[in-house]
């Protein structure tokens, strides 16, 4: 392969990953949330995808893809939930949403 | 013999046991006789011993018995050993003698008592105590019996429980014993570890001469002694231990208990011998007292505490007695002492009892008047307290202030002229107290509150005890007259020979010294009080205050252990003790409000409280591997 | 010169991926959000491309892309506008700090971690054929080695559709007329 070699990716993924994170801890809207989400997962699918090329083997990319699939899942019902939010006149925010007070 | 000596030891104990298992199945009544007899058994079990010792010869009147091993401890071994010898068997026949009248008297005065029968256990273990500590064959057995009659001391003084001022004396007499007590131990412990023993014999004959062990040895003993016989410095007790009953008094508060310390020093004479200095200490702190005590009686308006500043006084002339070595004059007075205090406090419990129980010398004003016979030998007792011939105080008395001059150099003298003054105070306290109180006409409280017993002055048991003593008082001097007769002191002297002879001149000027001052202070006494010719002068501050001794000891040990205790409590007790446990619960308080924050029911919250976790773990499960 | 070209897509897609992925967490209109993940989406998609995932790349875009950034469109067209007036605040007073810490600490650790347990692995790259990569291979994979997995993803997918319909329908009363439910809106 030519290009940058596997630390690049290793980088570019944890950055991703924080970036995700930050998105998930600082903003308010579900939906963002959700995006955040997806962004963490994404680059836990692009570490996979190059450590299996830097393997020469295909067992990440299978992963990457049974991750692809549980991610639509959890997206479904997380948009599942939104949507009942909104339709019961909620503030899409999940600072008001503590009813899981301990 | 050993059987009559251990009767005489056993008899009272029996009595207490049996009073205090019987409890409430004995009569009062019977309690109070079964006390009673218990010590007059006593004394006739003394008296066999002492006729039987009377038929040997002066040097095989050692008889030494022992029950068993007390204490084995390495190479020590105490025995519980009985010695029944001249000085032992003169103490039995003494305290078991007078102790039996005046728990007779009890019989009398107690009657009506709803705690009779606590009472005559106590007096019981009084006596048994007090036998103890003489007959005892070591001195383990005299400390335990010194320390038993200290008990039986603070027991009866504080008899009346709901009395504050009665448990408060009770606890200052205790304590102040319990000092003596402590010195005496270590002069013990200094002579077990220089002598190996603890037995009479083995101990004078080993013990140091001179040298400073042999002075902290005295000085340890002179200690318990000061503190049993209320010299000075651990006087104070004795004038609060008047709170206890009238025969409490009498017994163990003039005729018995104080006299031991007396008997101590006779006894260990031979360690006093070894640290002269502490002889002559002993000597002058009775000196002192005797002056001191003298002063405070001059004003005290309580006839209790007059007669106990008496017996303070007169216990010092006994201290200067042994303290100059002239053991028999001492152990003399002391018995003469036994017969005539007694008696006057016995004859004022007559009065107080028929007063309702004043104790006010004004008050009791003039009740002579209403009780004749109890005046009578109220004047036996003041005339033998003062030393006029021909009643005990004379003979007892003169041979101690003639010692005192026998002794030769400044301090006998200065001993010498303290005793001739002591005479004169005594002439002038007793006589006041008897002229106020029984003569003259009676005060308005006196014939308000006074009340006969079935037409007679007191009950019977009370009257042919006090009857007794009278007789004691009288005759009692005769038994020693020193340059005429002197059977005590040969008896004595095998096992305490004198120090001091005085000549016949010397015993001559004593005696008429001290017979022409005592006279001219009854004479003063009668013309302030009896004709009140002479205005009393004002009562100086400074006797009325006791000398201010009270106060002291309260500036010198009281305050700074409260302030002591005080501080302990604010920067130990509160902060460290209370505090830490305070501080740990307030711990955890705090630490679980600030922890419950961490609870706020945000999703954000709890998404930042993972990512942190795991970043944490991560280092975690890397640096272990 | 192949080489050159390959480091010039790298760097291009890789820049777009971090750049979509920052403009996502900061756009406060969810639907420039939702956007700019699709884009995102897209430039790991050519990633995959570069690193010989090609059935893995496609599944990328018709799923990722096609389905599921569908469906968030459509739901965000559903509520309307829901902009965040003030997208940062709220929370506690040291959310925001620890957040940063917290993803700062994160960040240096994957790298750290990687680097450390990949140890020598990371320079010797594996010689690969052209049929890396492929539906064939990945095929096999999945129905041979990975059978379980396969399965258990697709009752996984199962559920979830079963959660959706659930979470999607009507509320019910007791006493309803079934009739009147799905006027409800």
């Amino acid at each position: 392969m030519h290009g940058p070699d596997i630390t690049a990716y290793v980088i570019l993924a944890a950055l991703l990953f924080a970036t995700g994170a930050l998105g998930v801890m600082l903003r308010r809207s579900p939906l963002i949330i959700l995006l955040s989400v997806e962004i963490m997962l994404n680059s836990a699918n692009l570490l996979l995808i190059a450590f299996a090329r830097l393997h020469g083997r295909e067992d990440g990319q299978v992963f990457a893809i049974s991750v692809m699939a549980v991610a639509a899942s959890e997206v479904v019902v997380g948009l599942g939930l939104i949507v009942a939010m909104g339709r019961r006149n909620l503030d899409l925010d999940v600072d008001k949403l503590r009813t899981l007070r301990g | 013999m050993a059987a009559a000596s251990w009767t005489c030891l056993l008899l009272p104990l029996a009595a207490a046991l049996a009073i205090t298992l019987a409890g409430t199945r004995l009569s009062r009544r019977a309690a109070a006789y079964v006390s009673t007899l218990s010590t007059m058994g006593a004394f006739a079990a003394a008296v066999v011993a002492f006729a039987k010792l009377l038929g040997e010869s002066p040097e095989a009147r050692t008889h030494s018995t022992t029950a068993w091993t007390w204490l084995a401890a390495g190479p020590y071994h105490f025995g519980l050993t009985l010695l029944t010898d001249q000085l032992s068997i003169f103490m039995m026949l003494m305290v078991s003698g007078v102790g039996s009248l005046i728990v007779a008297y009890s019989v009398g005065y107690m009657d009506g008592e709803d705690e009779e029968r606590r009472y005559f256990a106590y007096m019981s273990l009084f006596v048994f105590s007090m036998l103890l500590l003489v007959q005892g064959g070591n001195l383990l057995l005299l400390l335990a019996g010194w320390g038993m009659v200290g008990l039986s001391s603070y027991l009866l003084i504080g008899f009346y429980q709901e009395r504050a001022s009665a448990i408060a004396a009770a606890k200052k007499a205790f304590i102040m014993n319990a000092f003596g007590d402590a010195t005496m131990a270590l002069a013990l412990f200094l002579l077990i570890q220089h002598t190996g023993q603890l037995d009479y014999a083995g101990v004078f004959a080993s013990a140091p001469h001179g040298g400073t062990v042999a002075n902290l040895i005295a000085l340890g003993l002179l200690g318990g002694a000061v503190a049993k016989s209320a010299q000075i410095p651990l006087h104070t007790w004795l004038p609060d231990a008047m709170e206890g009953p009238t025969p409490v008094s009498a017994l163990i508060h003039a005729a018995t208990m104080v006299t031991a310390g007396v008997y101590l020093i006779a006894r260990t004479h031979v360690l006093f011998e070894n640290a002269h200095v502490i002889q002559d200490l002993a000597a002058g702190l009775g000196a002192l007292t005797l002056l001191m005590a003298g002063l405070i009686a001059l004003v005290q308006v309580d006839i209790k505490r007059v007669i106990a500043y008496s017996t303070m006084s007169q216990i010092g002339y006994m201290f200067v007695g042994v303290g100059v070595g002239a053991y028999s004059s001492g152990l003399f007075h002391l018995m003469t002492h036994a017969f005539f205090k007694a008696l006057l406090f016995l004859a004022a419990g007559i009065a107080i009892h028929a007063v309702a129980g004043e104790q006010d010398i004004r008050k009791l004003a003039g009740i002579g008047k209403l009780m004749p016979q109890t005046k009578w030998v109220f004047l036996i007792g003041s005339l033998a307290l003062v030393g006029i011939p021909p009643f005990a105080g004379f003979f007892s008395k003169d041979p101690i202030i003639a010692s005192t001059l026998a002794r030769g150099d400044w301090f006998g003298y200065l001993l010498f002229a303290a005793g001739i003054f002591g005479a004169l105070l005594t002439g002038v306290y007793a006589f006041r107290l008897y002229f106020i109180v029984f003569t003259g006409e009676p005060s308005a409280f006196a014939r308000e509150h006074f009340h006969a017993h079935h037409g007679k002055e007191g009950p019977l048991s009370m009257r042919w005890t006090v009857g007794a003593l009278a007789v004691l008082a009288t005759i009692g001097g005769f038994l020693q007259f020193v340059p005429f007769w002197d059977p005590l002191t040969k008896w004595l002297d095998p096992v305490v020979p004198a120090l001091v002879d005085a000549t016949n001149t010397q015993e001559a000027v004593a005696s008429v010294l001290a017979v022409l001052v005592g006279a001219a202070g009854i004479a003063t006494a009668w013309l302030i009080y009896g004709s009140k010719q002479l205005i009393a002068p004002e009562p100086v501050r400074l006797f009325e205050q006791k000398f201010y001794w009270d106060e002291l000891y309260d500036r010198l040990f009281y305050y700074p252990t409260d302030l002591f205790t005080r501080g302990l409590y604010a920067f130990v007790e509160q902060p460290i003790i209370a505090g830490s446990l305070t501080a740990v619960a307030g711990f955890f308080g705090l630490g679980s409000e600030e922890l419950g924050r961490a609870q706020n029911g945000l999703v954000r919250t709890y998404a930042l409280a993972l990512a942190g976790s795991v970043a944490v773990l991560a280092v975690v499960f890397l640096s272990v591997r | 010169m192949a080489n050159f070209l390959v480091w010039l897509v790298w760097v291009v897609a890789a820049a777009a991926c971090l750049s979509s992925a920052l403009a996502v967490i900061s756009f406060t209109n969810p639907f420039y959000s939702a956007l700019s993940l699709i884009g995102h989406l897209a430039s790991l998609a050519v990633l995959y491309l570069l690193l010989g995932g090609e059935f893995v790349a496609a599944g990328q875009v018709l799923v990722y892309g096609g389905a599921v950034m569908v469906m968030f469109l459509f739901v965000i067209a559903y509520l309307g506008d829901r902009s965040d007036t003030s997208p940062w605040t709220g929370g506690p007073s040291w959310q925001a700090i620890g957040a940063v810490l917290a993803g700062g600490a994160l960040l240096v650790e994957v790298i750290v971690v990687v680097g450390l347990r990949a140890g020598g692995f990371l320079s010797h790259e594996a010689q690969i054929d052209r049929s890396f990569g492929s539906p064939e291979h990945i095929g096999q994979l999945f129905l041979t080695d990975h059978l379980l997995a396969f399965e258990v993803t697709s009752i996984v997918l199962f559920v979830a559709a079963v959660g959706g319909v659930v979470l999607g329908a009507h509320a019910r009363q007791i006493g309803d007329d079934p009739s009147e439910v799905d006027a409800r809106a």
